[in-house]
């Protein structure tokens, strides 16, 4: 294709061109406005719907839910927000004139791209007899569901395909209403590569008591019909089980068909690879959602993260990335919390991860089990079967930091772990330790090669090695001003080395940002200088060891107060006086100090 | 290790901002906080109270439902994901007073 030829397709384009309207994309385009208030921002999709919650659709297939109580965000939030969606397909990105090229031959410029473009069902193999028969669905959409639910009233057995949790979670919901269930799952156990053999059995047992027929080591050779329509199964242990619905929940696969077709190689292999600012190896095009691979900062692996909480955490993040915040929310270790019929299930980081060098604690009692993996005092894996969900985000929370648990230990495993308790101890020891010395608590050491081969190369970031109230007081801080930054020409390569997340180079120039890392980050110093009044001891400034010295006094001052924009969240960290930690020293002697024990371990 | 806390008891209900952010984030919007509510009146929608307990201008069912709710901890257990709709329903409860709605 000539230049002209481009120039003379190009009908329309936005600053900010987002594909796909799942969780991911809309979060990362309502955060991109509040960012930035004039940017023009379009989000292109070939989905039907709003935003829904998908993870509510298993509520809504029991008909706990009605479709409008499905919306992810208010009705009306896009145009609110001068957020224009486009109908359309996208085929291919040309990301050396920036643009993409629309189904039906249009062009649609962008400065920056944004993949949110979600995952497709796995579904059955495409050479399976009878795959294609009326009532063989896959549920993933919203549409799968409403067929489903169209369907139950003409179905009296159904078989589910699958071993994970959305095959579980499908057939509690066939349970409810009354269906009998034949229950296929690949291998001898449930979730094998996160759950242990006790936990596999704890849920399987759950599913058995609730009427479901569970068949393990089983496959589908082929499905059976009559007149078009499934009759049957027939297994690999040459059973075959009478159904009237087969419902496919084999997993997802990350949908990189966009990577695919970009005419600038995209690094991708089971979802598009990103690093902790979500680009791509392509400039000026991100990636998140269910798209996305991240690098898990406990493996070293990259792995996309098919969860709802990762999908807006990313989404977010994309968007900071976006708006050239210096502010981004680190991911940490993979976490998915779900409801299994009776069961709830947690898992943060890798509970199974690294059988050489990790400690596994185990507690099995009677309806729960739950599973610690400990690396000296440190948290790296948790897992958590019962009938209440433990305060999730908080042991989140306590492995992202690298909190030691030695303390904790038997409340973690019983499930009787006070995270509110603990954390604002934490703090508040920490606080007064930082009050009365002046010091800030030594952070923990990085944790010795936990994993044969592969080490932890990325050091954690200046704001992390604080603790969480001197974290939050970094955060306070006005980040540079965008403006500031050189932002055209830009002259860097259009493919840049894609080396993850690894350390800030020494060397000067960000190769794709075109930021000074040293200079953004002894900016960032000068800030914390004058917002401290200058009292910090002129140290070494470099990036790598920088350390934010913060006088004591400061610990107490009011936070920044700044102009807050209409609809902004004030949840963001500038907290009102009266609920921020300050207020319970001001008020009571909360942080008194006890000889012992109040130190930081 | 908490012992003789003299705040234990006011630390409970306590979740900061960021805490309360983080966990309306997480929220997979499944409405059995909302089913198990002794409380609530009229229908109101998960979206609609999460966006208006983050930020922004509060309607008036979301003020009612906030100033009804009493706190029971109903909404805790049913959550698939471990979340605390109590703590998330206190910050609602504050953000009203702050933001001085009137009946």
């Amino acid at each position: 294709m000539s230049k002209q030829n481009h120039v003379a397709t190009r009908i329309d384009k936005a600053e900010v061109v987002i594909v796909g309207n799942g969780i991911a994309g809309l979060t990362a385009a309502v955060e991109t406005r509040r960012l930035e208030p004039e940017k023009s921002i379009v989000i292109m999709t070939s989905q039907s719907h709003p935003t829904i919650n998908t993870p509510a659709l298993k509520q809504f297939a029991i008909s706990k839910l009605t479709r409008d109580q499905l919306l992810a965000y208010p009705a009306g939030t896009e145009r609110l927000q001068r957020i224009h969606v486009v109908n359309t397909h996208v085929e291919e990105i040309h990301a050396q004139e920036k643009y993409l090229s629309l189904s039906g031959g249009r062009g649609f410029g962008y400065e920056t791209l944004l993949l949110a473009t979600g995952s497709s069902p796995t579904g059955l193999p495409k050479e399976m007899p009878g795959q294609d028969f009326d009532g063989v669905l896959t549920l993933h959409r919203l549409q799968d569901y409403l067929d489903l639910r169209r369907r139950l009233n003409e179905v009296e057995e159904a078989v589910v395909i699958g071993g994970g949790a959305h095959a579980v979670e499908t057939v509690m919901g066939l349970l409810y209403w009354g269906i009998q269930v034949h229950w296929l799952i690949r291998s001898e156990s449930f979730l094998p590569r996160t759950l242990d053999r006790p936990a596999s059995d704890m849920v399987l047992e759950s599913a058995r008591r609730a009427g479901a027929k569970i068949y393990t080591e089983t496959e589908v050779l082929g499905i059976i019909g009559r007149v078009g329509v499934v009759a049957g199964v027939v297994t690999t242990q040459q059973q075959m089980l009478p159904c009237q619905l087969v419902l496919v929940c084999t997993g997802t696969a990350a949908t990189t068909t966009l990577a695919q077709h970009c005419d600038v190689p995209m690094k991708h292999q089971q979802g598009i690879l990103v690093d902790d600012q979500l680009r791509t190896s392509v400039r000026d095009i991100y990636a998140a959602g269910d798209v996305a691979a991240l690098r898990d900062p406990l493996t070293g692996k990259y792995a996309t993260r098919a969860q709802w909480y990762a999908a807006v955490l990313q989404g977010r993040a994309a968007a900071a990335a976006i708006a050239g915040s210096e502010q981004i929310e680190s991911f940490g270790v993979p976490w998915h919390a779900t409801r299994l019929g009776e069961i709830s299930m947690l898992t943060v980081g890798n509970p199974l991860a690294w059988p050489e060098s990790v400690v596994p604690l185990t507690e099995k009692r009677k309806g729960s089990y739950c599973r610690l993996s400990l690396v000296d005092d440190r948290l790296v894996g948790y897992l958590s079967l019962g009938s209440s969900q433990p305060d999730s985000l908080s042991i989140k929370r306590i492995i992202d930091e690298g909190l030691s648990v030695r303390d904790i230990t038997k409340e973690l495993l019983r499930g009787e772990f006070d995270a509110r308790k603990f954390f604002s101890g934490k703090r508040s020891f920490a606080v007064q330790r930082m009050i009365s010395t002046g010091q800030l608590p030594t952070p923990l050491p990085p944790m010795p090669g936990i994993m044969s081969g592969e080490r932890r190369s990325t050091p954690r970031s200046p704001e992390h090695m604080l603790p969480p109230v001197a974290q939050r007081q970094a955060e306070r801080l006005p980040a540079p001003r965008q403006a500031e930054r050189p932002m055209t020409p830009r002259t860097e390569p259009l493919v840049r080395p894609f080396d993850g997340n690894s350390p800030i180079p020494a060397s000067s120039e960000d190769p794709i940002t075109g930021r000074n890392n040293r200079r953004r980050i002894a900016a960032q110093q000068t800030l914390i200088e004058e917002t401290m009044g200058s009292l910090l001891p002129p140290g070494d400034r470099k990036a790598d060891e920088l350390i934010v010295r913060m006088p004591e006094r400061q610990f107490i001052a009011p936070p920044v107060p700044r102009n807050k924009e209409p609809g902004e969240s004030d949840t963001s960290g500038n907290l009102h006086p009266s609920r921020s930690l300050w207020h319970y020293t001001d008020q009571h002697p909360a942080v008194k100090g006890k000889g012992k024990g109040n130190v930081q371990k | 290790m908490f012992k003789n806390n003299t705040h234990q008891q006011s630390v409970r209900l306590h979740k900061t901002g960021p805490q309360i952010a983080q966990e309306l984030h997480a929220c997979i919007g499944c409405n059995e906080c909302l089913l198990a509510c002794p409380a609530l009146g009229e229908s109101l929608t998960i979206d609609v109270l999460n966006r208006e307990t983050l930020g922004g201008a509060i309607s008036r069912p979301v003020a009612q439902f906030a100033r009804a709710c009493y706190q029971c901890g109903a909404c805790v257990s049913p959550c698939p994901v471990g979340l605390h709709r109590d703590a998330m329903m206190m910050w609602l409860k504050v953000r009203l007073l702050r933001t001085g709605w009137e009946e």
